[in-house]
C-alpha cells in the first residue's frame, strides 16, 4: 500500500500490535501465558500485561496437569481470575511501563490494593444511613 | 416612636400583629453583635501582659512538638499556622486535652492540642461539629431570608445524627406567612444565600460568656432567653458558648467547625411544617452538606439529596442524650439486617 500519513496516524484504532507481526504476537503471548500459568506471578510490560489477561481467562486447556489446581479455585469465582498492579518504570534504557500480573488466590503475600475511605467518614456515614432506608423501605415492601 | 419605646418596656412577644412597633432585623443584629463585641473585648482586656504557655501538639508525624503560644490571645488556629497551610486549610476541629474545641477559642493554660480533619480514623466529633454547623448556617439565612416585615424566629437545633440524612433548624415565621409553602425557586434562592455565606468564608467565632451577658444578647428574644436558661443550668461552669459568624450571633449545642469556607456542596432541601407549637406554626427546615474535602459525584449527591428531602424525625430523648454525648450510637433502629450496597 502506499505509505502516507494515515499510516502513522491511529485514531480509534483499539486493537494493539506486539513484536514483528501477528505471528509473533501470539507465540510471544503464548509464552507468557506458559509463564504465568508456572509461576501465577509475573512481571512483564503493561501492554502485554493488559493482553494476556483476556486470554488466561479463556485459554483453560494449556496445562491440563497444572489446571487441576486452578480450575477448582475458580469454579466459585464469577467473573475475572487475574489481578494486575502497575509497577515503577524498567531500569533499562527504554524506560518501559512495567506491570505484575498474577492469578487471584495465589500463595504469595498480597500486593497493594486500593485504598478505600475510612467507614466513619461524613460521605460513608450519610452513604450508610441511605442504605440502611433502601433496605427497610425494600423489607416493607416485601411485607407488604 | 413613642409607642415603640413603649412596647419595648413592655416587651411584647415576636407573635404580636403589630410588626411595626419592633425593632428592625437589622438593628437587633447589630445590637447583639455590638454586646458580643464588647464582651469579646472584656475578656481579651483580662490578660493586659503577654504571658506564654507551651503547647504541646499531638498530631501524626508531628508528635510532641512543643510550641511556646501567647495566654488567652492564641488559639489553635493560630498554632496550626505555626505548621504549613495544609494543616490550616484542613483542620475543622481541635482537641485540647482530649476535650472538643473550637478552632478560634484563645487557649487559656498549657495543654496538649491535636487537629481533627474529616479524614481522621475517627472523625465522629468533627462530623457532629460539621453538622452543627451547617445548621447554623442554616438559621443564618433564614433569618436574613425574609423581607423586613415578617419576624423569624429561630427555635434550638435539634441535635441529629449523621446517619439519618439531613440536618435541621426548627423556625418559627411570621404568623402571616402560616399558608406559605415553599417553593423549588425559594429553596433554591435560600441555597444561593447560604452559598453566599460560604464563599465569604467567615470564622465561627466562639466566645464563653456568663448567662446575664448572654441574656443581655437575646433581649429581645424569649424563646432565646429560655434556651440560654437551659443550656447554662446543664453546663458544668454555669456558662453559656456564643458564637459569632459575620453580624450573627447563636447559641448551639457544642464545638462549631472553624470556618463557613469548609462546606462546598451545600444545598436547602426542604422546609417541613411541623403543626403548631409554642411560639406558633413549628417549621423545621432541612439541608444537606459535604465537606470541601470530600466531595461527592453528582449521581451521589443527587441520591442523598433526594433522601434529604424526606422529614427527619428527631426523638426528644435522644435528643437530651446527644448533647452531652456525642458518641452515642445513630439512633436509627435497625430493624433489618443491613443488606449490601445496592447503589
Amino acid at each position: 500500500m502506499r505509505l502516507n500519513i494515515q499510516m502513522l496516524i491511529s485514531h480509534g484504532r483499539v486493537a494493539r500490535k506486539m513484536g514483528l507481526g501477528p505471528k509473533s504476537q501470539i507465540n510471544m503471548l503464548r509464552n507468557i501465558l506458559t509463564g504465568l500459568v508456572r509461576h501465577e506471578r509475573i512481571e512483564t510490560t503493561r501492554g502485554r500485561a493488559d493482553e494476556v489477561r483476556f486470554y488466561a481467562e479463556k485459554e483453560k486447556d494449556l496445562i491440563p496437569k497444572l489446571f487441576k489446581v486452578l480450575a477448582p479455585r475458580f469454579e466459585t469465582q464469577p467473573k475475572a481470575y487475574t489481578r494486575m498492579a502497575r509497577i515503577p518504570n524498567r531500569e533499562n534504557l527504554d524506560k518501559a511501563a512495567m506491570a505484575v500480573l498474577e492469578y487471584k488466590g495465589n500463595p504469595f503475600p498480597p500486593l497493594q490494593t486500593a485504598k478505600r475511605d475510612n467507614e466513619l467518614t461524613l460521605i460513608n456515614q450519610l452513604l450508610k444511613g441511605y442504605r440502611e432506608q433502601r433496605a427497610q423501605q425494600a423489607a416493607a415492601k416485601v411485607e407488604a | 416612636m413613642a409607642c415603640r419605646t413603649v412596647c419595648q418596656l413592655l416587651q411584647r412577644r415576636m407573635a404580636s400583629s403589630a410588626t411595626s412597633v419592633r425593632l428592625s432585623a437589622a438593628e437587633v443584629r447589630g445590637q447583639r453583635s455590638a454586646v458580643f463585641s464588647r464582651e469579646q473585648a472584656r475578656q481579651r482586656s483580662l490578660y493586659p501582659r503577654t504571658e506564654k504557655i507551651e503547647v504541646t501538639l499531638q498530631i501524626p508525624g508531628l508528635q510532641g512538638t512543643l510550641l511556646v503560644m501567647n495566654k488567652g490571645v492564641s488559639t489553635p488556629h493560630s498554632c496550626a499556622r505555626h505548621l504549613t497551610e495544609w494543616y490550616v486549610t484542613s483542620s475543622a476541629l481541635a482537641l485540647v486535652d482530649g476535650k472538643p474545641w473550637s478552632l478560634h477559642q484563645p487557649l487559656t493554660q498549657s495543654c496538649s492540642l491535636s487537629l481533627l480533619t474529616f479524614k481522621d480514623t475517627d472523625p465522629l466529633l468533627v462530623n457532629q461539629a460539621y453538622w452543627r454547623s451547617c445548621a447554623a448556617l442554616l438559621g443564618q439565612v433564614l433569618q436574613d431570608a425574609f423581607k423586613e416585615d415578617f419576624s423569624v424566629e429561630l427555635l434550638r437545633v435539634p441535635e441529629v445524627q449523621v446517619t439519618s440524612g439531613a440536618f435541621c433548624c426548627d423556625v418559627v415565621l411570621d404568623p402571616q406567612l402560616d399558608a406559605w409553602i415553599p417553593s423549588e425557586e425559594s429553596l433554591r434562592s435560600l441555597t444561593r444565600g447560604a452559598q453566599q455565606l460560604i464563599h465569604r468564608d467567615l470564622p465561627w467565632e466562639p466566645l464563653e460568656v456568663a448567662p446575664p451577658v448572654a441574656l443581655e444578647v437575646f433581649s429581645h428574644s424569649r424563646c432565646k432567653q429560655e434556651e440560654v436558661e437551659e443550656k447554662s443550668a446543664q453546663s458544668p461552669k454555669g456558662t453559656v458558648m456564643l458564637y459569632r459568624c459575620g453580624d450573627h450571633v447563636l447559641l448551639s449545642g457544642g464545638p462549631l467547625a472553624a470556618r463557613t469556607g469548609l462546606c462546598s456542596q451545600y444545598e436547602v432541601t426542604a422546609i417541613h411544617p411541623l403543626g403548631e407549637g409554642k411560639w406558633g406554626l413549628h417549621r423545621r427546615a432541612q439541608g444537606l452538606s459535604l465537606p470541601l474535602l470530600q466531595q461527592a459525584h453528582h449521581t451521589v449527591w443527587r441520591k442523598l439529596r433526594s433522601r434529604a428531602e424526606k422529614l427527619v424525625e428527631v426523638p426528644t430523648a435522644s435528643a437530651n442524650e446527644a448533647i452531652s454525648d456525642t458518641l452515642t450510637p445513630p439512633s436509627a433502629p435497625e430493624q433489618t439486617p443491613p443488606h449490601t450496597a445496592q447503589q
